[in-house]
Parts: structure tokens; sequence; C-alpha cells
């Protein structure tokens, strides 16, 4: 559609996909460390005498949580100096800002997921230092499954920017973006919710020491089911880039690919944070009341299966724009 | 204003000989069916933040509700059910506009 020399193309690619990269995967990191430290001051200036311990929770904490934005560094630095495989024009550059896209925002919700686990639990040595191995290894758990949608992300991401889209139509280009805007933005719903759930898990173990391991399998039910709507999205992704046939190469392909991942991209955003609020404040019952786990845990997943419908929702109209239409 | 008034309208619009959309052998026709294929994605994927937020909120307070008192375990669940269908609504109200748009003004 529009004419560029190949030399204009591959350094807007570039520049466009490495800003997106690091400008969106930076928020996230940084709000929850921010969190995390928040949190660890507050209990320091409750309990100074065990302010060594909290800071190794924080700490440990923040290390597990910035993750997310060393992957969206890795692969800005990627985009910036990979060598072009393909003949340089609009999709090599659209290949290059979908990585962008892919991992900026998916690291965005898998950092500031990652950020409640790590702030309850730097309360929670604040309020029962005794128990800060567990509190600490709750953490480290919940924050590891927060961090899924966004290694989902870099994966598609690596896979866009290595294979660099063959073909030069309008087609090429709206599933090159479009593959990154479906993972990228679903990944961040499921990246926030996932961490909601954990940040519950850990204040209710921080509190009630003793529910120990229910708290926990509720807590990995919980956030396996966030993850569904990154699960989709990357299904989504799969599909544009392996899978398709028979499509319009110009305006009406590129329309119907782009608004396929609009559609189970900012879909997941609802039912992955809304997954991780009902598993949040389920696990956190589950540490008060271990003796009526099944029974919440039975509400938390009918509550999360209602959630997810508008994800399910979401993938029928895309998979109708892909296959059907 | 109807659909084939509006067809006419972005035909004269895009026909005009500097367009680059009309270099590219591009018709009105296309551009409105590509605009309804886009429409429909915008349509579900933004409709269907808020019912998923909603519906997550009612589940969390019913599960903190039931940790709390495990004897009215029935009435919170049927009250929560109630409360995520309301939510629903919107939501089934994206999936009805979005499927319009695919089936009966896109094609």
């Amino acid at each position: 559609m529009f004419e560029f020399e190949p030399h204009t193309w591959e350094l807007l690619g570039r520049y466009l996909g490495a800003g997106i990269a690091l400008g969106f995967g930076g928020i996230g990191a940084a709000i929850g460390m921010g969190n995390a430290a928040a949190q660890a001051s507050h209990g320091m200036m409750r309990q100074p005498a065990v302010q060594g311990e909290m800071l190794r929770t924080m700490l440990i904490g923040q290390a597990v949580g910035s993750s997310p934005s060393i992957f969206a560094l890795v692969l800005g630095l990627i985009i910036l100096f990979v060598p072009a495989q393909v003949v340089v024009g609009g999709s090599f550059c659209a290949a290059l800002v979908g990585g962008g896209l892919a991992i900026g925002f998916g690291a965005l919700g898998s950092g500031l997921g990652c950020g409640w686990p790590a702030g309850h639990a730097c309360d929670g040595v604040a309020r029962n230092p005794g128990n800060s191995s567990n509190v600490t290894q709750s953490m480290i758990i919940g924050q590891a499954v927060a961090q899924s949608p966004s290694i989902f992300a870099l994966v598609i991401g690596l896979i866009l920017v290595f294979r660099q889209s063959p073909g030069t139509d309008a087609l090429a280009m709206g599933i090159a973006l479009g593959a990154g805007l479906s993972i990228g933005v679903s990944a961040l719903g499921s990246g926030i919710g996932s961490g909601r759930t954990a940040g519950g898990a850990v204040d209710g173990i921080s509190c009630w020491p003793q529910s120990y391991g229910t708290t926990l399998r509720t807590m990995l039910v919980g956030q396996a089911v966030c993850e569904t709507p990154a699960i989709f999205g990357m299904l989504v992704a799969f599909i544009m880039m392996f899978a398709l046939q028979d499509m319009d190469t110009g305006l009406i392909g590129f329309a119907k690919v782009f608004g396929a991942a609009v559609a189970v991209g900012f879909g997941g955003i609802g039912p992955g944070i809304g997954s991780g609020l009902a598993a949040g404040s389920g696990c956190a019952a589950t540490a008060a009341k271990p003796r009526h786990d099944t029974l919440i845990l039975r509400t938390m997943l009918i509550g999360q299966a209602v959630s997810q419908s508008t994800a399910i929702y979401a993938l029928i109209i895309s998979l109708t724009l892909l296959y059907v239409l | 204003m109807d659909v084939t008034t509006l067809i006419s309208v972005v035909d004269t619009v895009v026909s005009q000989p500097a367009g680059m959309v009309a270099d590219a052998g591009i018709s009105g026709k296309d551009v409105i069916e590509a605009g309804a294929l886009i429409g429909a994605g915008i349509c579900m994927g933004f409709g269907a933040i808020g019912p998923g937020i909603g519906e997550g909120f009612a589940a969390g307070k019913a599960c903190e509700a039931i940790g709390r008192a495990p004897q009215e375990a029935g009435l919170l669940t049927r009250t929560m059910l109630i409360g995520q269908a309301v939510s629903e609504s919107t939501g089934i109200y994206s999936l009805v506009v979005a499927l319009l748009m695919l089936f009966v003004v896109g094609a």
C-alpha cells in the first residue's frame, strides 16, 4: 500500500519495534518492584528487628519479578540488531513491530502481576517473621506461574522476529502485526490475573501458616484458569502464522487477520483479570477457612468459568473471521 | 445514512487521483467491508473487557463470603450467578453486534 525504500522500512521496523517492546515492557515490572519496595519499607517501620529478613524477601521478589522486563530487553535488542533474511519491505517492518507488540504488552502484565505476591510477602514477613520461609516459597511459586504469559509472548515474538514473515503483501503485514497483538494483549490480562491470585494466596499464607498446602493447591488451580486467555491468544497467533488457507492477500485479508487479533487480544484482558480477582479472594478465603476448601474451590471455579465466557466469545469471533468468512 | 449512500460517498473520496488507496486498486466497497471486519474485532475485543472483570469481582466477593458463612453457600452461589448473568449481558450485546457486522453488514 505504501511505497518506501527498503532502508526506510528497515529502520522504521527496528525503531518502532524496540520502542514498543521496551516502552510498554518496562511499565509492569517497574510498578511491581515499586510495590514490593513500598511494602518492605512499611514492614521495616513496623518490625525493625527483622529488617534483614525483609530485605532478603524484597530482593528475591524483585529479582523474579523483573524477569519479564529482561525478556523485553533481550527481544528489544534482537529487534534492533537481527539481520534481515528476507527482501526488506513492509512485511519485514511489520514482523519487527509485531515482535515488539507481543513482548511489550506480555511483559507489562506479568511484571505487574509479579508485584502483588512480592508486596504481600514483604507485608507478611513483617506480620509474622517466624513464617518467612513458607511465605517466600509461596511467593516464588506464584511469581513463576505468573511469568508464563510473558514466556508465551516471548516465544511468539522470537518466532516473528527470526521468521520475518515470508510474503510482501498486505496479508503478510497483517499476520505479523496480528500475531503480536493477539498474544501480547491477551497475555496482559492473564499476567495480571495470575499475579492477583498469587497475591491473595501469599497474603492468606502469611496470616494462617497452617493452611499452606491447601492454599497453594487452590492458588495453582486458580492461576491455571487465569492462563486460558493467553493460551487462546497464542493459539490464534499460531493459526495466523502457520495454518491460514485461501486468504485474500489485499485489504480484506489484512482486515480479517487484524480484526481477529484485536478480538482475541483485547477480549482476553477482562477474563484474565476477572479470573484473577475471583481466585485471589478464593485463595485468601481458603487460607482463613481450610476446612471449607472444597466449597470455596467449587464457587471459585464456577465464578472463573463464567468470567471466561467472554474470552470464548472473542475466540469464536476471531476463528469466524479467520475460517468462516 | 444507509449503506449504499455510504459506499457512494467513500467511492467518491477514494477515487480522487491523488489518493494512495485508489492507486492500489481498492474500491470503496472493499474499504467498507474491511471496516466491518476490523470493527467486529474491536467490538468483541473491547466489549469483553468489562464483563470479564465485573464477573470476576462478583465471584471474588462470593468466595470471601462463603469463607465467612459456609452454611449460606447455596444462597451465595445463586446470587453470584444471577449477578454474573446480568453482568454478562453487555458481552452478549457485543457478540450480537460483532456477528451482525460479520454476516449482515460485511456480506
